[in-house]
């Protein structure tokens, strides 16, 4: 029987593959990320609405209190303050929550960030699912949808705290004045990158090499792609995995490249099925393409009430599941070449 | 006021004296009917209530450089009420940013350089592009942080509009202010008392609006706002040394003004005018208002 279809060793299997994959909480490195860049950066201000603490900042605001702009509980006024302090030429890091910034404040990040032609860093922790029990109110599933969909912007879903610390320094080095969304999680999750890994916005990382299906991913789903194609190996399937960490400007060359080449595509992220990744892959193939692309995130629903990650895994958005899905992509597209 | 020395290295700028200001304050309500007389509509009521503020903003109060628009201690200015750019346009033409040329093209085609709302993209001397109302404080706010955090001595002025107090993002900013000593900020509320659909304070009250600003911690200062000599000395806030507050100046204005079929009615906060009507205007505005 093949993995896939043998739940008890599918289940062991996974559990090894996970152990050997430590995770890292990101709140606790994005406030080690800010401390570092204040250090080196004497022009960084982090501004924040409220939440030192559950950004991580507390040790920031002691070492650098002039550079720690607190608003209160008021993210609209957060975003204005920290287009000021960019259009007066400092490099304001928003350090808040992915809901409240892309949501509640995002006609500010249009008109005072991306019209208005400044260069803000926002970083929204807690996206997709990642505050679990907190319910629809503080997961966000809608930012890579709004955030795109606005001129002049750059979107960013690292897949760990370790290329989340290599996304935050290419957006410290890079020369626009556009707003750079930089979409972080909030607890544990498996660490895939490596301090000294390649990262450049706009240019996806390729995790594996297949020519049999291509797994796109990015956040957190990177890790679940990556299993993925581990499972898929024992299976005969030789899938590629492409970390598209970066949503907006996406990188056309890497998906072109796999679409030359692949039977069928599956897309996966921790957001709604429409308007991220998934659209963001299908706008590249708009120009046709003979094989079938599987979009895995959130349906049009709210989720059920639920702990990380088991929430995430309940929802279809786990390795077995994008594992699954693109044999079942195969299966019958060879089947049909097969008729 | 003609004693005063001219800002430090401001293109040479002298700045008006109380004559020359009514002058172009007259001048500025006419480049703004020729902007909407070439649109064939616009936001007339809105933009002459405060033609007077930015007169004595651009002509004598703040330290601006047409030949270098982004030099770093300029003194900013965050037009919220951005549909009122017009008037801002005026000014910036008049002190040597846009050219003059750029005035029977507002709205009229596609490309041009001028719209309804200020835009960075391509006005130099604009310091924010706007429209969205309820952003601007919060943008002066974070500049004048900045200012603080330079020790640079250039202040941040923003023009909100009554209406435009409804806003809640207003009073988040408004809130933060003075907890940073924000004393290089001014805040100036064009109280025309007027808004798209009525009387300000029927359709949502603003009064007692003074105690409302002095109870979140700023200075306030009420001025007859067509009053050019007053408003200068109002806002020519020190550059050092301030009070440790954030300062609004409630500028009691009258929307419309210095066009008698305009001033105080509603309908003018944004209409067509008629050639009879574009006619009785410039008539009524070939002196300076009294």
């Amino acid at each position: 029987m093949s993995l896939l279809d043998d739940p008890k060793r599918l289940g062991e299997h996974v559990a090894d593959f996970r152990a050997r994959h430590p995770k890292k909480p990101m709140r606790q490195e994005f406030g080690a990320i800010m401390l570092a860049l204040a250090e080196r950066r004497p022009d960084v201000f982090a501004v924040t609405a409220d939440l030192m603490y559950a950004t991580g900042l507390v040790e920031f605001g002691a070492r650098f209190p002039d550079r720690l702009v607190n608003v209160g509980i008021a993210e609209q006024n957060m975003i204005g303050v920290a287009a000021g302090l960019g259009g007066a030429g400092k490099l304001p890091v928003v350090c808040g929550y992915a809901a409240f910034i892309a949501l509640r404040a995002v006609e500010q990040v249009k008109v005072d960030c991306a019209y208005n032609e400044t260069k803000v860093i926002l970083a929204g922790l807690s996206s997709g699912l990642t505050y679990g029990v907190g319910g629809p109110t503080h997961q966000t599933y809608e930012d890579l949808a709004t955030l795109r969909a606005m001129p002049n912007t750059i979107v960013i879903v690292p897949n760990d705290t370790v290329q989340a610390a290599l996304a935050m320094d290419a957006a410290v080095e890079h020369p626009g004045n556009t707003p750079i969304y930089l979409r972080l999680g909030r607890g544990p999750e498996h660490v895939l990158t490596k301090p000294g890994d390649p990262f450049r916005i706009g240019r996806a990382n390729r995790l594996c090499d297949g020519d049999d299906v291509c797994l796109v991913a990015n956040g957190a789903l990177t890790f679940e792609a990556y299993l993925a194609a581990d499972i898929l190996r024992g299976e005969g399937i030789a899938a590629e995995v492409l970390d598209m960490h970066t949503v907006k400007p996406i990188d056309r060359e890497a998906i072109l490249d796999a679409a030359g080449r692949v039977d069928a595509m599956v897309v996966a992220e921790e957001h709604s099925r429409s308007g991220g990744l998934g659209a963001a892959v299908l706008e590249v193939l708009e120009d046709g393409h003979d094989f079938p692309v599987a979009r895995i995130g959130l349906e049009d629903e709210y989720p059920p009430i639920g702990p990380m990650p088991d929430l995430r895994h309940a929802l279809g958005l786990s390795g077995e599941a994008i594992a699954r899905r693109a044999r079942l992509l195969l299966d019958r597209k060879r089947s049909r070449r097969g008729r | 006021m003609t004693d005063r020395a001219p800002p430090p290295n401001d293109n040479g700028f002298v700045p008006l004296d109380l004559d020359q200001l009514r002058e172009m304050a007259r001048i500025n309500r006419i480049d703004v009917a020729d902007m909407f007389a070439a649109a064939g509509n616009g936001h007339y009521g809105s933009c002459y209530s405060c033609t007077e503020i930015m007169t004595a903003l651009y002509f004598s109060v703040m330290r601006v450089d047409s030949r270098n628009p982004e030099r770093p201690d300029r003194d900013r200015f965050i037009f919220s009420k951005a549909h009122a750019a017009p008037t801002l346009y005026s000014a910036l033409i008049r002190r040597g940013f846009l050219p003059e040329e750029w005035i029977p093209e507002y709205e009229t085609k596609v490309g041009v350089k001028l719209m309804t709302h200020q835009s960075r993209r391509y006005q130099p001397g604009v310091d924010a592009s706007g429209g969205a109302l309820g952003h601007g404080l919060s943008v002066g706010a974070g500049m004048a942080v900045a200012a603080k955090f330079d020790r640079s001595d250039h202040r941040v002025y923003v023009l909100l509009g009554d209406g435009e107090l409804h806003e809640g993002s207003i009073w988040e900013a408004a809130a933060f202010a003075p907890k940073h000593k924000l004393d290089n900020l001014v805040a100036i509320v064009d109280r025309n008392r007027l808004s798209v659909d009525g009387r300000v304070d029927e359709v949502l009250p603003l009064e007692p609006l003074a105690d409302r600003w002095k109870s979140f911690g700023w200075d306030v200062a009420e001025v007859d706002g067509h009053d050019l000599e007053a408003l200068v000395k109002v806002l020519d806030v020190p550059r050092i040394g301030g009070s440790g507050k954030p300062l609004v100046v409630i500028a009691h204005t009258v929307k419309g003004r210095g066009v008698s079929f305009m001033e105080d009615v509603r309908s003018w906060h944004f209409d067509v005018i008629s050639p009879q009507q574009d006619a009785a205007l410039r008539l009524e505005l070939s002196e300076p208002l009294k």
